[in-house]
């Protein structure tokens, strides 16, 4: 026990703390805040923290900095459907844009690699940002032993523990496996977003089991590199969560003639590997008609679960809700003074800059009993070629609350710049109040939507009108020209259509 | 355009421009989370209930007052001190650095060195 506590003093002074002499130990003065969790959510609050004042540390186990988003979600993903776009637009767009290429290929080990130079850039960038704020980063796995302190192992061996005056738990979410266990992941043949972000070869045949984002988006991926897709999704319409019906419908349409197939009211009863392939059966989701569709991989994108484990909650008292997820009242504070949670472990929607927000919202309490996250005004974006984002409230919400509303919409296929670009399919829809024309909500499907619905957010934070927008110059001939005139057509009409 | 236009036309913009942010010294009371299950926000009292016996039920919880707005040391001496003039404080970082920061806390790479070889490496 003497040797394992000296040696991580020793190697806690080497890896962090340089000339410090300050330690982790018990006899050291507490930190004001240490943050469990290095992903957006807890990184962005350690940064803030530090900026505000605060003595800080981040505990993070993965061993990088970033969190699922940079290490095995966002980031990658990313990279990944930009280049496949890349290879897709060379393969089949360059001719009639005027620019003949032959000999496209695809050349997976590079692609790959281009992605972890992304991946490592990011989390390493992270990691000087610590440095510049003054973070002290530990590299390992917290568990509470009261709710000021903490014991950390330490990914290099040895054990630690830490004070802290505040304690903000961010450890996200990880994949969460198939209902009832009736299909194991091996990462191989049957993966999961992180399995499915690192194929050693395009599958010939690929099942993606659940419509949601991250299951269009890798299926996107694969795609355009030349997988058959099939998407099987249980509810009747793709996108997930909080897309509005109609958009989902035009986005499902727009996904078809690129040549991934859907089936939708669709039931995953389990799957078994046999010679290589993947037998997925499947039922109709209101029972009877069964099926069974062959694959070389299946994508399981059935949702994510909050991560808790080895935290050591019922030690400290703090509460968890039948799902997993730590509950908090809107000043992210559990049920155990002292400790605070953001991000993918506890409520709303697992999105990374929410959990930024509340990352920087929470620091904000810790420092001065105030923050501010408005919940009403947080994007969301599905990355697949066009772009599907929107903010707000969709139709079927207002429709539900008995909220009188307007619609305005204007097509890419109206819109100059993208008629240049030969790009013109989607549309932007406003949604907005009938009575006072305040703006409810803005759904894109286009080329760049997820850039363009910063707009839509920057309005609905600061309560605009479509016609504050519509009287608003955008520079001509830009896409956002498409934004201006729906604005336009929700108050009044749009010149252009 | 400019705003005396916009006035001509009728068109009184709905933005709010809320300038810089400026809190109100005192913390705000929480209240359910925005995204909170129904169960949950219909008995946030119960919510309130636990986080407030959390203080008492673990004495080491700090209290729920903002780091920045954390009071000076609250001196827990209700009928103790006087009598006995030992002061007493709720978290042991209140109380003066001696007693929980001693000077030698960390020991040097070269001291660590030293005891493991015993003395060798100081020659």
């Amino acid at each position: 026990m003497l040797q394992l506590q000296r040696s991580s003093q020793r190697g806690i002074a080497k890896r962090v703390l340089g000339s410090s002499r300050r330690s982790y130990a018990s006899g050291a003065e507490p930190y004001d805040a240490v943050i469990i969790g290095g992903g957006p959510g807890g990184y962005v609050a350690a940064i803030k923290s530090a900026q505000l004042g605060l003595r800080t540390a981040c505990i993070e186990k993965r061993g990088s900095l970033g969190g699922t988003c940079l290490n095995v979600g966002c980031i990658p993903s990313k990279s990944l459907l930009n280049n496949s776009h890349l290879y897709h637009q060379a393969s089949h767009d360059f001719a009639k844009r005027g620019i003949d290429v032959s000999e496209v290929k695809v050349n997976l080990d590079q692609m790959m690699k281009a992605k972890e130079t992304s991946v490592t850039g990011l989390t390493k960038g992270i990691e000087t940002l610590f440095k510049q704020n003054k973070v002290d980063y530990i590299k390992g796995k917290a568990s509470f032993v009261s709710p000021t302190r903490i014991a950390v192992e330490l990914l290099d061996g040895g054990s630690t523990e830490v004070e802290a005056k505040n304690v903000v738990i961010a450890t996200g979410s990880e994949v969460a496996p198939f209902p009832g266990g009736g299909i194991q992941i091996d990462e191989e043949q049957i993966v999961s977003s992180t399995g499915a972000l690192a194929l050693k070869k395009v599958p010939e045949k690929m099942v993606v089991i659940g419509g949601g984002v991250i299951g269009l988006e890798l299926g996107s991926v694969w795609s355009r590199l030349g997988a058959e897709v099939t998407v099987v999704e249980f509810l009747g319409g793709i996108g997930g969560a909080g897309i509005d019906e109609e958009m989902a419908k035009q986005f499902q349409r727009i996904l078809s003639k690129q040549g991934m197939k859907f089936m939708l009211n669709t039931k995953v009863l389990g799957a078994d590997k046999r010679d290589g392939k993947v037998f997925v059966k499947t039922e109709a989701a209101k029972g009877g008609k069964e099926a069974t569709l062959e694959a070389d991989v299946i994508l399981v994108s059935v949702g994510r679960r909050p991560v808790t484990e080895g935290l050591n909650l019922e030690n400290i008292g703090v509460e968890v809700d039948p799902k997993g997820r730590i509950v908090i009242d809107d000043q992210f504070n559990t049920t155990a003074q002292g400790v605070k949670c953001i991000g993918d472990v506890t409520f709303g929607p697992m999105l990374a800059h929410k959990a930024e927000e509340e990352g920087i919202a929470a620091a904000e309490y810790m420092k001065a009993g105030h923050g501010h996250v408005n919940y009403n005004a947080i994007p969301s974006v599905v990355y697949t070629y066009p772009e599907v984002a929107w903010v707000g409230k969709t139709e079927q919400e207002l429709k539900a609350a008995g909220v009188q509303y307007k619609i305005g919409k204007f097509p890419f296929a109206a819109n100059s710049r993208a008629k240049t670009n030969l790009d013109t399919e989607g549309q932007v829809k406003f949604i907005t109040e009938k009575e006072t024309d305040r703006i409810l909500g803005v759904h894109i499907i286009g080329p760049n939507a997820g850039e363009m619905i910063g707009e839509a957010v920057l309005a609905i934070e600061y309560g605009a009108s479509s016609e504050d927008i519509a009287r608003t110059t955008h520079a001509h001939p830009t896409l956002s020209e498409a934004f201006k005139e729906a604005a336009m057509s929700a108050y009044q009409k749009p010149i252009h259509f | 355009m400019h705003p005396s236009l916009r006035a001509a036309l009728g068109h009184q913009p709905l933005i709010k421009f809320v300038g810089k942010r400026v809190w109100p010294s005192s913390p705000e009371p929480p209240h359910a989370h925005p995204f909170a299950p129904k169960d949950i926000k219909d008995h946030f009292s119960d919510f309130l209930q636990r986080f407030q016996s959390s203080k008492s039920s673990n004495p080491q919880a700090h209290p729920a007052a903002p780091a920045g707005l954390a009071p000076s040391p609250k001196k827990v001496a209700p009928s103790g001190v006087n009598v006995s003039g030992v002061q007493r404080y709720q978290e042991f970082w209140e109380a003066p650095a001696q007693f929980w920061n001693p000077r030698v806390h960390a020991l040097e790479e070269w001291e660590i060195d030293a005891i493991q070889t015993g003395g060798a490496s100081l020659r």
